[in-house]
């Protein structure tokens, strides 16, 4: 027979003014909007979605326009992996000093500049950079760069903040130089983990790449948007096929990578 | 030969060691024992230069470790210095080969006395091995592979067999003794253990009140 389980022990008087506060908090979100989930149930609102849905059966399947959607599908692509890739080494740049390895103050500023890199979104990114590099996927990829290398660049610092550092330190110790201590002992034992993490964001980025082309970056967006504005929408339904397939095979294709790499 | 030249340490307002001098000969076998807290462990940094004293200084073969500067100790240690922890360090994604070989990997030497050295430690044939299949007895043979494999003048280790039970410590012991004297290294050991301070050639005692003969 197993021993009585201790009892639990007591909660803080803050944790029950804590939850009661996320209760309210979540009551008062719903009080404060106008929600009308009614409005989706009415006949009416299940004709015009019904005629709506119909409208984008059968999707175009002409052969020009196939070969139209897979440049912009290609283009999309590459616009995701040419900007992780960029993302990659900008955040490796910025992750040595925001993990500490230039001082304290390096480290708090790299960091700050890394939260305003990933708090600006893809999207705002793409709007500014349009106005700088004009329309088109070039201003999409820096776009996914910008934001993707802050958050990539805070993941990697974490990353390298928290291997185990008597590795490095006894290299250090034995006589290697910073350099090489790092490159033996620190790198290997967080490079799985930044591999893991990059190709999370690509899979991120290709979702992204395919909503930047709304805004004019570009790819299956520009052209999603172009043949919905049109009321096109069977073209728009094979290009909405198109996207669902990449991104599908993507995350595949970087699932797999990843069990291969933590395994 | 290495001299500690009234040696302080102090943090903040508390010092750790205080006129501490003695001289090692070399190729001799030197444990320090003392309490917790004594500065062991500081003793071993300063005299690897991984630490400066507050004054004083540490001469290695009539050279001042103050005299050097960040590269010039660091090759110091890379040729004529051996260490060993208490918790091995061996790095975890390298074959146990790989890491055996890494001083003279640094010191841009050929490798092939990595094999002579796993041989002698007793892992002939375990090179392509991972450190993650080894047992802790195990993995302070590799350290010790690892810190003479360069042929070093001085070995430093501190509290070696530490982490490892009474008959695997018996073990690791005598390998170290056998393997420096075989190679001719000094070697200076902070230990807490009595049986493993009996296997050295002179043992002494840290206080506050300095370096003497136990």
């Amino acid at each position: 027979m197993k021993p009585p389980l201790p009892p639990a022990p007591p909660r803080a008087p803050g944790t029950w003014v804590l939850l009661a506060s996320l209760a309210a908090l979540v009551v008062a979100s719903f009080a404060s909007l106008p929600l009308q989930l009614a409005a989706f149930f009415t006949p009416e609102a299940v004709t015009s979605m019904r005629e709506f849905l119909a409208g984008f059966t059968p999707p175009e399947t002409t052969t020009p326009f196939l070969a139209r959607t897979l440049t912009a599908l290609w283009e999309t692509l590459a616009m995701s992996l040419v900007g992780t890739l960029l993302a990659v080494l900008g955040g490796l740049v910025l992750a040595l000093p925001a993990a500490g390895r230039a001082g304290r103050i390096a480290r708090s500023l790299t960091r700050a500049l890394l939260n305003v890199l990933r708090s600006i979104p893809e999207l705002v990114w793409a709007a500014l950079l349009l106005v700088a590099a004009g329309l088109g996927p070039f201003a999409g990829t820096l776009a996914l760069a910008a934001h993707t290398s802050g958050v990539l660049g805070r993941l990697f610092a974490d990353a390298l903040e928290n291997v185990e550092p008597l590795p490095e330190a006894s290299l250090r110790t034995n006589g290697a130089a910073a350099l090489a201590a790092f490159l033996y002992a620190t790198l290997p034992q967080a490079l799985p983990q930044m591999l893991s993490y990059t190709l999370y964001r690509w899979e991120n980025n290709i979702r992204a790449a395919a909503v930047l082309g709304v805004v004019g970056a570009g790819g299956l967006g520009q052209m999603l948007k172009y043949h919905l504005s049109l009321f096109q929408m069977q073209s728009a339904a094979t290009v909405v096929v198109a996207m669902l397939l990449l991104v599908a095979a993507v995350d595949a294709a970087s699932f797999a990578l990843r069990r291969l790499l933590t395994r | 030969m290495l001299v500690l030249d009234n040696l302080t340490k102090s943090y903040g307002g508390r010092t750790v060691l205080s006129g501490l001098s003695h001289s090692f000969r070399g190729g001799e076998f030197v444990a320090i024992m003392g309490e917790s807290g004594v500065g062991k462990s500081t003793l071993l940094n300063i005299i690897a230069g991984l630490d400066a004293p507050t004054s004083g200084q540490v001469i290695v073969d009539g050279t001042p470790m103050s005299a050097l500067d960040d590269d010039a100790a660091t090759l110091l240690r890379r040729t004529r210095m051996g260490f060993i922890f208490q918790a091995f360090h061996v790095l975890p994604h390298l074959t146990l080969r790989q890491n055996v070989a890494l001083p003279l990997l640094l010191n841009r030497t050929p490798d092939a006395r990595a094999d002579e050295m796993l041989e002698a430690v007793g892992l002939k044939g375990r090179g392509a091995d991972f450190p993650r299949q080894l047992s802790g007895g195990e993995l302070q043979r590799v350290a010790i592979a690892r810190a003479l494999v360069h042929r070093p003048a001085l070995l430093l280790a501190d509290e070696p067999t530490g982490n490892l039970d009474p008959e695997t410590a018996g073990g690791i012991l005598d390998l170290l003794r056998r393997e420096t004297r075989q190679s001719g290294a000094g070697a200076i050991m902070v230990t807490h253990s009595h049986a493993a301070a009996a296997m050295a050639d002179q043992v002494l005692l840290l206080t506050r009140s300095g370096l003497k003969l136990a």
